[in-house]
């Protein structure tokens, strides 16, 4: 029986993303494929000349064909494993690598903004998922350096003088909306 | 954020997590090749028939005859693997792509004007310092944009003297306000 006083237990959300790991996915599946195919190749050919050569020379002092390739199959299966690893190693650390570069930019940017610079553009790079993030971040920027900038030159308009009491009024009151619309 | 590492100076990428990743592919791989050599075994560990002729019949058509094993076995390896690294892709790679996609949703919800709350990531997240330097951005705006206002509300104050010291004040509150906004650029 359920215990109403506990509370229902949320599920942990994974967020899956085509454009994030769609690509990992692709590559991995690439290096195995690939490995796979190498091992293929080469297994195959070491069979048809190690049974050949064993079935020529004669002293069969062998229960089953594998005690004849254990060696040749062991070798390969190791060469495999160290191959796809090595290699999906390879990947990972530049995954990796091109995350903390492209991050490593928008975080940058992100401290610079802090510092009220608004304009120097995020260098992400031109990896896909990173450039489209840099370019958010960019937007969001640009969006708060076009408020501010017209926040100042109404401020300036307005201290400049030569405007009527009314409308001076009504527009300070615009402004001081208009700075509380600023990173709600 | 929260965790003792949360400051912006963590690392984007934390080592463990690199490491915890190159495991997990390890072991993926070491399954595959594993699953692979048990059916290769099977393959080949049949006895060869006695007498001597047989042997070696059954040694020059066993490589033709293995042909077919030896392709669907591999068959089987790569999908294993690929399934396997998939599912890792799928549950690991998150930790990432997870924040990166908060972050994204934030900033859109940031440009159209909505509130914006303070980012938080979970703990086990990577690419915390993001979260950090993007709440230390928004909070710095926030500051500036409170100071704006207390000028100006300061210089309203002076209204319930004389229009002419009213409108001075505020004129001087506007010049002040335009020259901080000067240091965005």
């Amino acid at each position: 029986m359920k215990n109403p006083s506990l509370p229902p237990r949320r599920p942990r959300i994974r967020y899956v993303s085509p454009r994030f790991q769609g690509p990992a996915v692709l590559a991995f599946t690439a290096i195995i494929a690939i490995g796979g195919a190498i091992f293929w190749k080469l297994v195959d050919s070491g069979f048809q000349r190690i049974f050949l050569q064993t079935a020529i020379r004669g002293h069969y002092t062998f229960d089953s064909a594998y005690d004849i390739v254990r060696g040749l199959l062991s070798w390969h299966l190791a060469g495999l494993f160290f191959g796809v690893f090595l290699a999906g190693s390879v990947l990972v650390l530049l995954l990796v690598a091109a995350t903390r570069h492209g991050i490593g930019k928008a975080v940058e940017s992100l401290r610079a903004s802090a510092d009220r610079d608004l304009s120097t553009p995020i260098a992400t790079g031109s990896i896909g998922e990173f450039a489209r993030f840099g370019e958010k971040i960019d937007a969001a920027r640009s969006h708060t350096l076009a408020s501010v900038q017209e926040i100042r030159n109404e401020a300036a308009a307005l201290a400049a003088g030569g405007i009527p009491p009314e409308e001076f009024r009504l527009r300070w009151e615009e402004l001081k909306q208009r700075i509380r619309r600023i990173a709600p | 954020m929260s965790g003792s590492d949360a400051g912006g100076n963590a690392p984007l990428i934390r080592r463990r997590y690199v490491f915890g990743l190159l495991l997990r592919l390890c072991v993926n791989f070491a399954g595959g090749v594993g699953i692979l050599f048990i059916i290769l075994y099977f393959a080949l560990s049949r006895p060869l028939p006695g007498d001597y002729g047989e042997v070696f019949l059954a040694l020059r058509n066993l490589s033709p005859f293995l042909r077919p094993i030896l392709a669907v076995s591999v068959l089987v390896y790569a999908l294993l693997a690929c399934g396997s690294t998939s599912a890792l892709c799928l549950f690991i790679l998150p930790k990432v792509a997870g924040p990166l996609y908060r972050m994204e949703r934030i900033l859109d919800q940031y440009r159209s004007g909505a509130h914006t709350r303070t980012v938080s990531f979970r703990y086990d997240d990577q690419i915390q310092p993001l979260a950090h330097a993007f709440n230390h951005w928004i909070g710095t705006v926030r500051r500036d944009r409170q100071r704006w206002l207390a000028t100006m509300m300061d210089a309203e104050r002076h209204c319930l003297q004389d229009e002419a010291t009213c409108r001075a004040k505020m004129e001087e509150a506007l010049r002040k306000v335009a020259g901080d906004i000067g240091r965005y650029r």
